[in-house]
Order: C-alpha cells, then sequence, then structure tokens
C-alpha cells in the first residue's frame, strides 16, 4: 500500500494537507519555513551543502538533476555572501520554496493548478491532484511509527519538521506514548547532527514568527 | 567550491527580505492600538480625576514621556542585540541575570493580565448604559463584559490576519474623534483655561506617584515597538523612531485632551468625573457637536476597549508561549494552532483567567468600573512601571558587559538618568497606592498590589534557581524565547 517516497519537500507539503478536503494545515508563512527548511535538506543530502555554525557552506556546485533543488542552489551560488542559515530559511519562506515545490509538485502530477476569479483578479492555487496522496507522507510515519519501523533519513528528517511547524498536532496525535518514544529516540540517535541543527532552526524560525505576529 | 566572484548586483535575497520588513508607520500602528487613545482618555482619565481627585495629569503626561524616551535610548538599543526583544524579561534575563528574569516575566504576566481583566470591566460598565439608551435593552455590564471575553476569546486562538487593518483604522478615527472633542471642549459654556492640569508642582507634591502611574497607564504598549527590531526595514532607525514618535503622539493628545477637559469643565472636573465618569469626555464636547458625533464617539470609545483587549489578549498569550518555549512555564504552552499560527494554550489560560475574574466580580458585586477597570488598570500600570524600571538597570548591565556596537549614550548615559528618574517615580508610585486607589493609607489594595508583584518576583528567581539545578539547559535558554537551545518539541525529542 506504500505509494513511493517523494522528495523530502513535496512529502512535508503533502503532509501539510488534509486528505478529506485538501486543505493546507498551516498558515502560509509556517508552511513557507518549513519547505525552506526541508528544499535546503535536500540539497545536504544530495551532498550539495554543509551547515556549520549557523551557516551554509556550498560543498558541491554541481546543479542537482532536479530544478527545485537546482534553484536553490543557483540561488546559493549568486549569493555568496549570504551564508546565515536563518536568512536563507527566511528568504526561501518568502514564497519562492512554496513556488518551487508547488511547481514540482504539479510536474508529477500531484496537484493541480486551481484557478479561482475573485473581484481583485484571478486567484492561482494548487491543491492535492487525489485525496489519497495528500496526507499521505504523514500516515507513512505514523505506520512506521506503529510497527517500531526504522525510518530513513529523509523521512527523519520530515518527522522533525512535522514537529517544527506543529503539524504534529494533526500527524502523530493519534501515536502511543512508546510509539512517539521509538520516533523520538530515531531522531536522537539516527538523524545527522547537520541535519537536526537545520530543523532546530526551522523550529526557532517559526516560534520567531509567531512572536513576530507573523505566523 | 565556493562560489565564483559575481558581478556586482542587488541581492535577491536581501530585497526579498526588505520587501517584509515594516517602516515607521506599521510599527506606529501596532504601538498605538495597544495603547489606545480613546480608552486612556475618556475612560482612564476621568476615572482617575473622580477616584484620586488629583487634576495635574496633563503635566504628569509630558513629564512620563519625557522619562520613557529617555528609557527607550538604551531600551531600543539593546533590542538590537538580544533575541526575543518583545519581553521585558528578555532584558532583565540577560541583564541581571536569570533568576531575575523569571521574576520579571511572573511580574509582566500579572501587569498585563490587570489590563487585560480591566478592559473587561470597563467595556461592561461603559456600554452597559450605551446599550440601553440605543437597543432600549437593560443589561447587567458582566453579561456584555462575557460578550466581550468571548470574541476576544474566539480572535485569540483564531489570531484573525484582518485584524491589522481593521485596527489600523479605528485607530486612526480615535485620535481624530479626541483631538475634534478636545478642540470642541475650548468652545464649551463652562470652559475657562485651567492651569491645574499643566501644573509642574504637583509632580512633587502629595498625589504625585498617583499622577504618574495614571500616566504610565496611558502610555502601556509604547514597548512593544520592539517586537519588530529584526523585521524592521533599518534596525537601527525604524524602531527608535517609531517609538519616539508613537511616545510623542501619545503624550501630546493626552496632555492636550485632559487639559481641555479639565478646563472645559469649569473648575468642576473633579465633581463633575465623580457624577458622570467616563461620560464627562462626551458631555463636554456634545453639545457643540451634537448627537450623532456623540455616538460615532460612543461607538469608539468601545472598539477602542476592545482593541486593547484584543492587543494585550495577544501580548499575554505570546509571553505564555514564549516561555513555554523555552520549558520555564510548561511546554504545552509553546504549542501554536497550526493553521492560524495562534498561541494556543497561552491564549486559552488568559480567557479562563478573564472569565473568572468577570464571574466573581459578577457574583461578588463590586464595581466594574473604579474596582476592575480603574484599579486593573493602574495595578497593570504600577507593574510596568517596575518592569520598565528593573528593564532600565538590566540595559546598563548588559552593555557593561557587551559594550561592543553602541557609543556611550546609548549604553549608559541615557538608560543611567532614566534609571534614576524610573526609580524616583517607582518610590512616589509605591508610596501612594492609597491616593491611586482612592482607598484609606494602610488599607488592602495598598499593600496587597506590591506585596503580589514582590511574591511573584521571588517565586519566579525561586523557579529560575530550581531550574539552574535540576534542568540545567532550560536554565541555560531563560530569556531566549523561541531560540532557546532548549526549545520545543523537536528539540525536546532530540535532548
Amino acid at each position: 500500500m506504500s505509494s513511493s517516497q517523494l522528495p523530502l519537500a513535496d512529502d512535508l507539503y503533502l503532509a501539510a494537507h488534509d486528505s478529506a478536503r485538501g486543505r493546507c494545515l498551516l498558515t502560509p508563512a509556517t508552511q513557507g519555513l518549513g519547505l525552506a527548511a526541508a528544499l535546503l535538506a535536500e540539497l545536504v543530502l544530495w551532498r550539495r551543502l554543509d551547515l556549520r555554525d549557523n551557516h551554509v557552506v556550498v560543498i558541491d556546485d554541481q546543479p542537482t538533476p532536479d530544478p527545485a533543488t537546482a534553484a536553490v542552489l543557483g540561488q546559493l551560488l549568486r549569493e555568496p555572501h549570504h551564508r546565515r542559515i536563518r536568512d536563507w530559511i527566511s528568504f526561501l519562506a518568502t514564497g519562492v520554496a512554496t513556488d518551487l515545490v508547488e511547481r514540482r509538485l504539479a510536474r508529477s502530477g500531484l496537484v493541480q493548478r486551481k484557478e479561482k476569479r475573485g473581484l481583485l483578479g484571478t486567484k492561482v492555487r494548487f491543491v492535492p491532484a487525489d485525496t489519497s496522496s495528500a496526507g499521505w507522507p504523514g500516515t507513512r510515519i505514523r505506520i512506521s511509527a506503529t510497527r517500531g519501523e526504522l525510518l530513513d533519513t529523509s523521512d527523519l528528517v520530515l518527522t522533525g519538521l512535522v514537529l517544527a511547524t506543529g503539524l504534529d498536532q494533526h500527524v502523530l496525535d493519534t501515536l502511543e506514548a512508546h510509539e512517539r518514544e521509538h520516533l523520538f529516540d530515531q531522531l536522537r540517535r539516527r538523524l545527522p547532527p547537520m541535519l537536526q541543527h537545520l530543523v532546530g532552526h526551522a523550529e526557532a524560525a517559526v516560534g520567531d514568527a509567531v512572536m513576530a505576529r507573523r505566523a | 567550491m565556493p562560489a565564483t566572484t559575481t558581478p556586482a548586483r542587488p541581492s535577491q535575497l536581501s530585497t526579498a527580505l526588505a520587501r517584509d520588513r515594516l517602516g515607521v508607520a506599521s510599527v506606529v500602528f501596532f504601538v498605538m492600538s495597544a495603547a489606545a487613545p480613546l480608552t486612556v482618555v475618556a475612560g482612564v482619565v476621568p476615572t482617575g480625576l473622580a477616584v484620586t481627585g488629583l487634576t495635574a495629569i496633563s503635566v504628569a503626561f509630558l513629564a512620563v514621556a519625557v522619562v520613557l524616551a529617555i528609557f527607550a535610548v538604551g531600551y531600543v538599543a539593546m533590542a538590537r542585540h538580544i533575541a526575543n526583544a518583545g519581553a521585558f524579561y528578555a532584558y532583565v534575563a540577560q541583564g541581571l541575570g536569570r533568576p531575575f528574569g523569571v521574576g520579571a516575566a511572573w511580574v509582566a504576566l500579572l501587569a498585563y493580565n490587570s489590563f487585560q481583566l480591566a478592559s473587561y470591566g470597563g467595556f461592561g460598565a461603559i456600554a452597559a448604559p450605551l446599550f440601553a439608551d440605543w437597543f432600549g435593552v437593560d443589561l447587567q455590564w458582566w453579561t456584555i463584559a462575557l460578550v466581550a471575553w468571548a470574541l476576544v476569546a474566539v480572535l485569540g486562538v483564531r489570531d484573525v490576519a484582518v485584524n491589522g487593518k481593521v485596527l489600523a483604522t479605528l485607530l486612526v478615527a480615535e485620535i481624530i474623534l479626541v483631538a475634534v472633542f478636545s478642540v470642541a471642549d475650548l468652545f464649551a459654556p463652562t470652559f475657562e483655561a485651567s492651569a491645574a492640569p499643566v501644573d509642574a508642582g504637583s509632580l512633587v507634591g502629595a498625589g504625585a506617584g498617583a499622577l504618574l502611574v495614571m500616566a504610565v497607564t496611558g502610555f502601556v504598549g509604547f514597548e512593544q515597538s520592539v517586537v519588530f527590531s529584526e523585521e524592521s526595514r533599518d534596525p537601527r532607525r525604524t524602531v527608535p523612531r517609531a517609538t519616539y514618535i508613537a511616545v510623542a503622539l501619545i503624550a501630546v493628545l493626552y496632555a492636550f485632551s485632559s487639559w481641555a477637559m479639565i478646563s472645559a469643565a469649569g473648575g468642576q472636573a473633579v465633581e463633575r468625573a465623580g457624577t458622570e465618569g467616563p461620560e464627562l469626555f462626551f458631555n463636554l464636547a456634545s453639545d457643540r457637536l451634537g448627537g450623532a458625533a456623540l455616538h460615532l464617539g460612543h461607538a469608539l470609545f468601545l472598539t477602542s476597549l476592545i482593541a486593547a483587549m484584543i492587543s494585550f489578549h495577544n501580548i499575554i498569550a505570546r509571553y505564555a508561549f514564549s516561555l513555554g518555549r523555552e520549558g520555564v512555564l510548561p511546554r504545552a504552552f509553546g504549542r501554536t494552532v497550526p493553521g492560524t499560527g495562534a498561541p494556543k494554550n497561552g491564549s486559552l489560560a488568559q480567557s479562563a483567567l478573564g472569565l473568572i475574574a468577570i464571574l466573581v466580580y459578577a457574583i461578588m458585586g463590586w464595581d466594574p468600573l473604579v474596582q476592575l477597570f480603574f484599579w486593573g488598570g493602574t495595578t497593570g500600570g504600577i507593574g510596568v512601571l517596575l518592569l520598565i524600571t528593573v528593564t532600565s538597570v538590566a540595559v546598563i548591565g548588559y552593555f557593561a558587559r557587551n559594550p561592543s556596537g553602541e557609543d556611550a549614550w546609548h549604553r549608559l548615559g541615557a538608560p543611567a538618568i532614566g534609571t534614576v528618574l524610573l526609580l524616583v517615580m517607582t518610590y512616589l508610585a509605591l508610596t501612594n497606592i492609597a491616593t491611586l486607589f482612592g482607598v484609606e493609607p494602610g488599607s488592602e489594595p495598598t499593600w496587597v498590589v506590591p506585596l503580589a508583584y514582590g511574591v511573584l518576583t521571588v517565586t519566579g528567581v525561586g523557579w529560575a534557581l530550581i531550574l539552574r539545578r535540576t534542568r540545567p539547559v532550560v536554565y541555560e535558554g531563560i530569556g531566549l524565547g523561541a531560540r532557546s537551545a532548549g526549545t520545543f518539541s523537536f528539540s525536546e525529542a532530540t535532548k
């Protein structure tokens, strides 16, 4: 029954949409911060980026085969003066990350463009193409936690970002205490420190947005 | 391989981030909607006249504005250097040590909650006669207060984004209305220019502390400008300018309108405030302006109170959120509603407290206007005065250890002058509580309020010391808010 794993940010996007109506469960700002961190994490998994002392370091400037991460990497290379992780999360969260992820999902047919005519022009938004794909990545984590299975690195980051964005109130709500502990234990032991760090930054950014009334 | 050299071109990153940043005007609007001008001018000032019998309120507003502006020099400078700049306790934690930081956090929660509860009492007491007049319905004050409470409670967890623009519009309307009504006061038949409101001698006489606390109460909200330190277009200019502009605007508006009101009452200000209460402000101007202006004024008075409630509710919920993220309060307070970004449990807890307070006042039959609105507001005013004073000391402490990036005036000069003035104000305030509350010296409120703040400070310090022993990671993060190392679900999970 397992549908295949998508790129991390795509998985987070789908996890953040409810399966019944395809509605986004997060505020646009929080979703943007989560997706921003997810794209940076993808670049770490592609071995293009390292994270050291709150800064990003480009370790390989070869474009990635995937256009979304290639675009972020290109931007990083064009802006060598900006290296703070938090600046990049903030920048990508201004709509860049959401846009890249929505286009990537649209290319693979998992979301559809919907136009809605309003009083002030046409609004374009994306909705999951079918209700079974929305929410699925969250279900996958939940099932794996209830079975006591081990997650791969990408799904561990996804779990971290689910916690950081507050999505766990939807996604992990039904877990028993020991299942939750099994999941947290994996995050502690098996998520590489660099990526733990990145998710920590994402969580702090979400909190700062709440304090500054931007969330 | 790091990037190759790039031709000089505007950084997309900087441009995109700058686009989202706030300018001076947005920050001023935000600050002033918490200050709720009409609530102060029509609510606090006449009630204060009636309770204390003191009339030198205009000069008190001006004096407090000067002190706050001096305080703000170091305050906004420190805001540029620290995380979680929106909360007083962050300054105290980093300037005077984490234990006092937690003490300050508890004091702030009580002070802001006092304002919040006060505004429920004010709303109920002021709306009840208006509803009787407009709709012919005779409602108890607490029924109306409960409706307002429900509105705030719902908005608190929904964190409606549109309220920014609505509040800004209402605020402009309020300011215009206060100005127009005050000018109309000048043409009232009983008007005689009074020297009493601007009698500087009163600031050293008996009751000076009461006047100063009332004035401080009017400015509360100005300290929120620093929430946007990291979000402003120019960190060195936007927030300082917005703060000074807001303080100056508030001071001029309040000083002029209270002078005009007292003068228009023709030497009868205290007596008329006693019988007419908040209606004094409207009655004095209404015979020149007519019924329509009066109704508009009343309607805006109510929206002003609601705006104040929403602002304070949001401040309190975010204090609790920040403390929850740090682990100083239970972690549950660090949760938000995912779909709205509202600090869920902080908001719910505040609403629970509000409900209890309204019900207790209703059951005990206590007076909502004097004993809830005015006492609550001034209790909050005393708390904020204490916080500002301690924060002023903390600014000196912080810059003594981290002097880089600021000149001597910002680091030491202004904060030192501000601290001395604030200490004098605090002393006067604490020795004048009987006058402020209009009660006998030595009666309950005169010692309950300072004792409450004292107990909260001590328990806060104690709690911090317990955390240092039992949960050092949490202790290290005190004052850092969302950025504390021990922060929240994910980080908690991976500890």
